[in-house]
């Protein structure tokens, strides 16, 4: 199953490169932090799997949220003079590590 | 395992990350990552305040010399003298703003150029070809020259700085207007002639030539630089 999703990334990235979507370069910094909320959002699913607590609702409306709430985030924070994507940043970079970490400790229990 | 809606929620989500996230690394590769985010803002603000210093600092430069020039100002021949040889030598450094007769070409870009998709530089402006027609304005006779408002002295540079042009270290921008005077007549003679430059640069780019009868041509107000070189003394 976890080559299929792998597979799946590989494929996403392939048909990105090729689709001629250049962004505005006003949007760059937004859509980074859209971007890493998709893959924190993508990691919580993949940890909810494992333990078997994955709603699928939860799930699909927890990424598009996510990716929008943050980058307004950064939008907010450029109009107000503020960085406030490094919120975003921090929290989206400490849930990875701690999913990432649940994620490992069920692969490893499993194999026992 | 169960959950197979679960499995194709997190491979379809798992492809528009991926999706997302290669649109985002062609976008930040395909310009300077320098420029990004608020320090731009602060450049740009920098070289806002820069330039209202330096352009105060240009007047003033302009007023100083003036004052200079009025304090020399006394009675008795030999100071006469003086004042004369000074004004006509501030008048060839380009130190005094001048009035005359003389000519007007004004060049741009050829407004074909978005159009066309062959060799556009041919259509657009560059540094040579103001370089060029200067050099023809003072083969015809000029006596003084400015472009942009920008007195031209003998040290004075016509140079390419990414897509503008600088000239005495300050950015000008089309339309290049070149004004100088002298005899508008062989002024206008010498640079119609067939073959010269504007014979050359005509069907590429935009140009207008006219003659008037009274053509400011604003003072020099930027440093004279001669921290090398010393007059040699005569005897």
């Amino acid at each position: 199953m976890w080559l299929i999703i792998l597979l799946c990334l590989l494929v996403g990235l392939f048909i990105g490169s090729q689709i001629p979507i250049f962004l505005p370069v006003s949007m760059v910094k937004y859509v980074s932090i859209g971007v890493l909320a998709a893959l924190d959002s993508v990691f919580g699913g993949i940890r909810g799997y494992m333990e078997d607590s994955f709603d699928n609702t939860i799930f699909i409306t927890g990424f598009f949220t996510n990716s929008l709430l943050a980058a307004g985030m950064a939008y907010l924070g450029d109009r107000l003079g503020l960085e406030l994507y490094l919120a975003a940043v921090v929290v989206f970079g400490v849930r990875l590590f701690q999913n990432l970490g649940i994620i490992r400790r069920y692969l490893l229990r499993k194999d026992e | 395992m169960q959950n197979t809606g679960g499995k194709i929620s997190i491979m379809t989500i798992c492809m528009v990350v991926g999706i997302m996230l290669s649109i985002q690394f062609k976008t930040s590769s395909s310009y300077d990552v320098s420029l990004r985010g608020t320090r731009t803002d602060e450049m740009a603000y920098k070289i806002s305040t820069i330039s209202k210093e330096r352009d105060a600092y240009s007047k003033e430069v302009v007023e100083l010399r003036q004052k200079l020039t009025n304090l020399e100002n006394g009675s008795g021949e030999a100071i006469a003298d003086l004042q004369s040889e000074l004004r006509k030598a501030n008048v060839s450094a380009g130190l005094t703003s001048i009035e005359g007769p003389g000519i007007i070409v004004t060049i741009n870009d050829n407004p074909k150029a978005v159009r066309l998709d062959i060799d556009v530089s041919n259509y657009l402006v560059h540094d040579y070809d103001i370089l060029r027609i200067v050099n023809e304005i003072r083969a015809s006779g000029a006596e003084a020259i400015s472009i942009n408002d920008q007195r031209i002295t003998a040290m004075s540079e016509i140079r390419c700085a990414g897509t503008t042009v600088l000239v005495n270290q300050n950015r000008i921008t089309p339309p290049f207007v070149m004004k100088a005077t002298g005899d508008p007549k062989s002024l206008k003679a010498g640079l119609s002639m067939p073959g010269g430059i504007l014979d050359q640069l005509t069907g590429f780019l935009q140009i207008k030539l006219e003659s008037a009868d009274k053509i400011e041509i604003t003072a020099y107000n930027g440093v004279l630089k001669s921290d090398n070189s010393h007059p040699i003394s005569t005897k």
